[in-house]
């Protein structure tokens, strides 16, 4: 397995400058942004394609990008004329049914010239906290997708590195947070520059012939590695199905289904057998079923692979058009990440029999957003915040489910409570993790979180979660973690919402998330009895769930297990 | 103190892995005299003892009384955290968030990995209290704190039997008042424990940062002040009763006792030693802009010096990855600290690192390194696995017969055959090739540093000089200058220990802060003065306690501004002149506007400017040692000539490969002694590797100034 005719050393040199040239992009972006979402929770992405549009290397800070980012720029791309960007020339767009996902995702795209020649294209992906629509955050429960906020085909944003007012107090005018939103702009301004600038050093240093031709080895390299990776994988076909709570508007539950084929052409993922799509925001795009299964390949990978053309020529969906894993315009799309999300625990519950080391029992596996806005009195300002919270992670063959941690394609961080409380009219009032939520394991699944926002002015505020009905599914005996609960407390008086609704708050309300644990892998009464009394010591777990989950009798008073105590309840079991 | 003549003599002692290297600097003629003893992990303040007596065996003339100061550098608090040995410790904050350590930033460290851990949290949940109380964002009491509630916790603290306890409440940084009624609280039951509040420690926004800052103060502290305490008492044992200090993460010094009450202030001990080094260097010789490059064993450290003064940074983790392209985003492993410390760019590139072909037949250097510990192939200690250094010395860049000076012998023939097998014969390379490729490619992740500390904070290597050292430095550093276009390199003198002289050109610097978050365009600017003298006043006591530092402590302002919304700041130095007044606030906003530009390639001058911390450094001054200059002078450099012998150089001669070339001692190097490229520069501890198109110019002081022919 040489690589004939390249020199090993140039190549390696050149790969390594194109890494670092998207992670200088992705440090641009977040220290210049100016919105929580993009500065703080790293809810962005940055990527170099070629002049044919091939991927070749990419800053990801979210995995649920590496499928969706990587088909919307070229078709963006192509729908608007690669012949008609010149250099300076950006294009902006967000469109679900170009190739995108939900509305907030809005990327830039900007030709590389080098010496009058197109080399290439520099984009990057920006999770805006408002793009207009019928709620604060543009997340919600809605009927079309033209509710959920601007839409945007590829235009020309940037033209001959100026900006275009026309279209930008245009854009903003749909949008409320338009300072923040504003400087995320410029910021991915500043993120693609950067991007240009490195690759137009990297060029005028080895030419542009051999530019190109490095760019080929290093996506042939990749192909190579991937097909060794995918040698390794068991062959054979795997499947599972499983349920979203709901959709937003009925309590019908939405099934999804997953069918795995592993064979030497790659894997080939099949989601015939999902609903139909919803009038309800749940559905997602061709492009986020398919980021959902390009992680779930890269995951039981070697952790070293690098990601480009050569990686997704092994991934293979095949999704039904008209399901809510390939809906059809105009149907809304801002929940759909809990269809792209809840498809990754499958995937991997699918392969569990096949690869029970390399996988996780179910984890939160919801997007579980926060969203709200209205006028913040001490600006006058249109504010909007939006967050995603933690979970329970899954349980492994060999160890427990990490507590309050963002999974799969999510990995966005939490906002701090004082950075908040500064910037917006909001008393974060509770901020812990929730003992006894987790799935009952031999390796348990880990604690969900609770985080209670108090109100002190009026305010809209929107869930757009999933999780109430059912927690996560252990694995090989392993149990369910907790199901959520989303709370309006109101003097005092506890009521419980849905999982995907907008609610108006008056002065004083809380509302109050208390996340999924996560699943528990192997049989709970199998579980180490000194595990189970550090969990107890900890107050992770309650004495009780100790001895009725897992068959284990505490000592409180000498923090000890009481082992015959513990023989006997395990009797039989 | 300083003046008396007969307290001339400093001594420096920096703790390593391998060794602990003990410097001795005659501060009026600038003689140097140098120990190095193994050091003693176990113990390690007798491997600090060692160095310090064997210093006065091998300058005989020198007394105890002679001593003026001692500065330490040592990596006891990381280690504690690094190994999971930090003292237990009680965490106390606001009704609600007792979880804030175990939730962290909620993210995983890696993004594909399904067996991923979180860093366990440094207190266990069971000591984490809550008690009533809450401010809100401006420091307002909306919830006043409960007394009998608080008793209570102190009860339970007190029977958890803890030897630290750490304090953070939220919005503390607006107000202290609830922390400091809490620590006295604690302090009243606890006469013994120590106690660090969050307001004390730093007192910025954000509580997780702020936490995770003063669990660690708290956490090792104990340790710390354990250590220091043993080391003050040996020093006694050796009749050395001068002042003890103890080198920061952020390149200043401060005396043993502010050490023990505030150690995280000195995690990163060790190297920032090599960026003041590198730094005193460098404005000794009128280059006050210099790249450090210092490349050991398993790693290799780059940190950019501006006018004289190292790059900090605040966004720093204890324990996490530290390596290029992280910066950024280094967030789920390891513990933050939101301390000053130098800002360097750590990667995993050493003599010991390992090369290897991957599955996709691609020549990979690193991560894994073979350590000293079977070591390189060459060494013949077991390793099996070829790295760098066996590729300097297939390649000829050093002389199997004169390794450590001659103490120990190199194996080719063994380093030959690994690079072959592992490396050249499945890539279809000669041996040469593919050595050459080893060392190649692990430049190419060293240039990244470099650039990663240069152009990415929007400097241009070009305006810089490379000072480089540490065992492997100088075999690499003209490659690297060639490669990330800096024209000239600088050897120190003693590259092998340079970073420990940088203990002795520093001076006492203390921190302070205070968090504003005010718009410029709302600030009242009364506020800044009153804010900046306040710490002032608090520095001026703090600079009382530190002997060696002479005459009146200076003051260092600077500002963390951001444009308003944004949230990470730029750290703006104060406007010349001592009042602050709308004037002064519209320079300083300027200054920001460009700071940005330079950064981001843009400026936003309609949007407001946001002040978020104010910092005033406190700095003592401690008189520089002299250099001493060389005795012999000639430009000739023949006399220090030892010998030729082919040396593989592909990348500049054309493709011939191997060049018959020139080795030199340096210890016989006259002052003025010019030499061009392709050379070879010897010493006991380390090998400078010229490369063609390069001359070297040795200085008035034996350091070795390299430039690239013009």
């Amino acid at each position: 397995m040489t690589i004939a005719a390249v020199d090993p050393i140039k190549f390696e040199v050149i790969r390594n400058a194109l890494t670092q040239a998207a992670e200088e992009m992705a440090i641009a972006l977040r220290r210049s942004a100016y919105s929580t979402n993009v500065k703080t929770r790293q809810d962005f992405s940055c990527a170099f394609f070629d002049k044919d549009l091939r991927s070749v290397s990419q800053a990801f800070t979210q995995p649920v990008h590496l499928g969706s980012f990587v088909r919307h720029v070229p078709i963006a791309v192509n729908r608007y004329g690669p012949e008609n960007l010149g250099p300076g020339d950006m294009i902006l767009s967000n469109d679900p049914y170009g190739g995108g996902v939900h509305l907030n995702d809005i990327s830039l795209i900007g030709p590389v010239y080098w010496q009058a020649q197109l080399v290439g294209y520099t984009a990057c992906l920006a999770h805006h906290v408002d793009v207009g629509g019928g709620a604060p955050a543009s997340i919600g429960a809605f009927r079309e997708v033209f509710q959920e906020g601007i839409i945007i085909p590829p235009i020309k944003f940037v033209i001959e590195d100026e900006l275009d007012d026309d279209l930008f107090r245009l854009v903003l005018s749909q949008i409320r947070s338009k300072r923040e939103t504003a400087g995320d702009f410029r910021a991915q301004i500043a993120s693609n520059r950067t991007g240009a600038l490195r690759i137009n050093e990297i060029i005028d240093r080895y030419g542009l012939d051999e530019f190109d031709r490095y760019i080929n080895e290093i996506i042939e390299y990749t192909d190579r590695r991937t097909r060794a990776e995918v040698a390794k994988l068991p062959r054979g076909v795997f499947s599972a199905k499983g349920f979203i709570d709901n959709d937003g508007f009925t309590d019908e539950v939405v099934k999804l289904e997953v069918k795995i084929t592993i064979d030497d052409e790659g894997v080939r993922f099949d989601t015939t057998g999902s609903d139909p799509q919803r009038r309800a925001p749940v559905n997602s795009t061709f492009a986020q079923t398919y980021s959902a299964c390009a992680y779930a390949l890269r995951a039981l990978m070697d952790r070293d692979l690098p990601v480009n053309d050569g990686f997704y020529r092994y991934v293979h969906v095949e999704a039904p058009e008209g399901s809510v894993t390939n809906c059809v315009h105009p149907a809304p799309v801002v929940g759909g990440w809990e269809t792209h999300v809840r498809l990754n625990d499958l995937i991997f519950e699918a392969l569990a029999p096949a690869m029970p080391d390399a996988i996780c029992a179910g984890t939160k596996a919801m997007q579980c957003h926060s969203g709200f806005g209205g006028e913040n009195p001490e600006t006058g300002e249109y504010y909007c915040f939006l967050e995603t919270l933690a979970g329970g992670y899954g349980g492994r063959s060999a160890s427990d489910g990490p507590d309050a941690v963002q999974t799969h394609g999510q990995n966005t961080e939490n906002a701090p409570v004082e950075e908040t409380e500064s910037n917006y009219p909001v008393r974060i009032t509770r901020y812990e993790l929730v003992p006894d939520s987790e799935g009952p394991g031999e390796f348990r699944g880990g604690l969900g979180l609770r985080r209670d926002y108090m109100f002190p002015e009026e305010a809209t505020f929107t869930i757009l979660a999933d999780r109430d009905k059912a927690g996560p599914r252990g694995l090989f005996d392993g149990e369910r973690g907790s199901k959520s609960v989303y709370a309006l407390i109101k003097n005092n008086e506890e009521e419980h919402l849905s999982s995907k609704t907008t609610v108006q708050l008056q002065p004083g309300d809380v509302i109050s998330y208390r996340t999924s644990g996560g699943g528990g892998y192997g049989p709970p009464f199998k579980r180490d009895p000194e595990a189970v009394l550090t969990d107890v010591l900890q107050g992770k777990i309650s004495q009780k769930r100790a001895r009725e989950r897992y068959g284990v009798e505490i000592d409180l008073d000498d923090q000890s297990v009481n082992d015959s105590a513990t023989q006997e309840l395990r009797i039989g079991k | 103190m300083t003046d008396s003549s007969d307290a001339r003599f400093r001594i420096g002692v920096d703790i390593g892995g391998t060794f602990t290297d003990g410097t001795l600097v005659d501060s009026i003629s600038g003689q140097v005299t140098t120990s190095k003893v193994l050091s003693t992990p176990a113990d390690p303040a007798s491997g600090f003892i060692s160095a310090v007596e064997k210093l006065l065996d091998l300058d005989a003339s020198v007394s105890p009384d002679d001593i003026e100061h001692v500065v330490h550098a040592t990596t006891v608090a990381t280690n504690a955290i690094i190994e999971g040995k930090t003292a237990k410790t009680a965490f106390v904050t606001t009704e609600g968030f007792r979880d804030m350590l175990e939730i962290a930033r909620q993210i995983r460290p890696s993004l594909y990995d399904l067996q991923f851990e979180k860093p366990a949290p440094l207190v266990p949940r069971q000591l984490c209290f809550e008690v009533p109380e809450r401010l809100d964002a401006k420091g307002e009491v909306v919830t006043a704190l409960d007394e009998t509630a608080l008793a209570k916790v102190v009860e339970r603290i007190v029977e958890s039997e803890v030897e630290a306890v750490a304090v953070c409440l939220l919005h503390s940084y607006r107000n202290p008042d609830h922390e400091q009624r809490i620590g006295k609280a604690i302090a009243a039951r606890l006469p013994n424990v120590i106690i660090s509040l969050s307001s004390d420690v730093v007192p910025e926004f954000r509580e997780y940062l702020r936490a995770s800052t003063t669990v660690i103060n708290s956490a090792v502290a104990p340790i710390v002040s354990t250590y220091l305490a043993s080391i003050t008492e040996k020093l006694h044992a050796a009749n050395i009763t001068s002042e003890l200090l103890v080198m920061q993460s952020s390149g200043g010094v401060y005396p043993a006792a502010a050490a023990s009450d505030n150690p995280v202030f000195m995690v990163e001990s060790g190297p920032a030693a090599g960026a003041v080094a590198a730094a005193s260097l460098g404005t000794a010789l009128g280059q006050p802009n210099v790249i450090s490059f210092d490349m050991g064993g398993t790693t290799a450290k780059a940190s950019l010096i501006r006018n004289g003064q190292p790059s900090i940074t605040k966004d720093y983790s204890v324990g996490g990855a530290a390596q290029a392209g992280t910066g950024a985003f280094g967030g789920a492993s390891g513990y933050p600290i939101r301390t000053p410390v130098v800002d360097l760019v750590e990667i995993g590139a050493g003599g010991g690192s390992i090369a290897w072909v991957d599955t996709g037949g691609a020549l990979r250097v690193g991560p894994h390194s073979a350590g000293a510990d079977p070591g390189p192939v060459c060494y013949g200690l077991g390793g099996k696995e070829p790295t760098i250094t066996d590729a300097n010395l297939v390649l000829g860049r050093l002389d199997p017969a004169y390794f450590a000076g001659g103490e120990m012998s190199l194996d080719l023939e063994v380093a030959r055959e690994a690079i072959r097998v592992n490396c050249a014969e499945p890539l279809g390379l000669s041996t040469e090739e593919a050595a050459h490729g080893i060392v190649e490619i692990a430049n190419t992740a060293m240039v990244n540093a470099l650039r990663l500390v240069s152009v990415q904070r929007g400097h241009d290597p070009r305006d810089f000089m490379l000072v480089a050292f540490g065992g492997a430095g100088p075999a690499h550093a003209v490659r690297l200058a060639e490669q990330a276009g800096i024209p000239r390199v600088l050897i120190p003198l003693g590259p092998g220990t340079a970073s420990a002289l940088g203990l002795l050109v520093t001076d006492v610097r203390m921190e302070g802060s205070a968090t504003l978050i005010v718009r410029s365009d709302e600030i009242d600017v009364s506020l800044i003065s009153s804010e900046f003298a306040r710490l002032e006043k608090a520095g001026r006591d703090a600079h009382r306690i530190a002997a060696s530092a002479s005459g009146e402590p200076e003051f260092e302002r600077a500002v963390e501004m951001r444009y308003w919304g944004q949230s990470f700041e730029l750290s703006v130095p104060s406007p010349v002149g001592s009042v602050i007044d709308q004037a002064w606030l519209d320079e300083l906003t300027e200054s920001f506007h460009g700071a940005h530009e330079t950064a981001y390639g843009f400026r936003a001058t309609d949007e407001p400017v946001e002040l978020v911390n104010l910092r005033l450094t406190t700095v003592g001054k401690i008189s520089r040692p002299q250099m001493r200059k060389l005795d012999n002078v000639d430009s000739d450099a023949t006399v220090a000539l030892k010998g030729n012998r082919p040396v593989y150089f592909a990348e500049s001669s054309g493709g011939k490969g191997i060049i018959q070339s020139p080795v030199f001692d340096r210890s016989k190097l006259p002052a003025g002694a010019i030499l061009n490229g392709p050379a070879i520069i010897e010493e006991p501890d380390c090998t400078t590797v010229i490369h063609p198109k390069w001359n070297v110019t040795v200085d008035d002081f034996g350091n070795l100034g390299i430039e690239q022919n013009r």
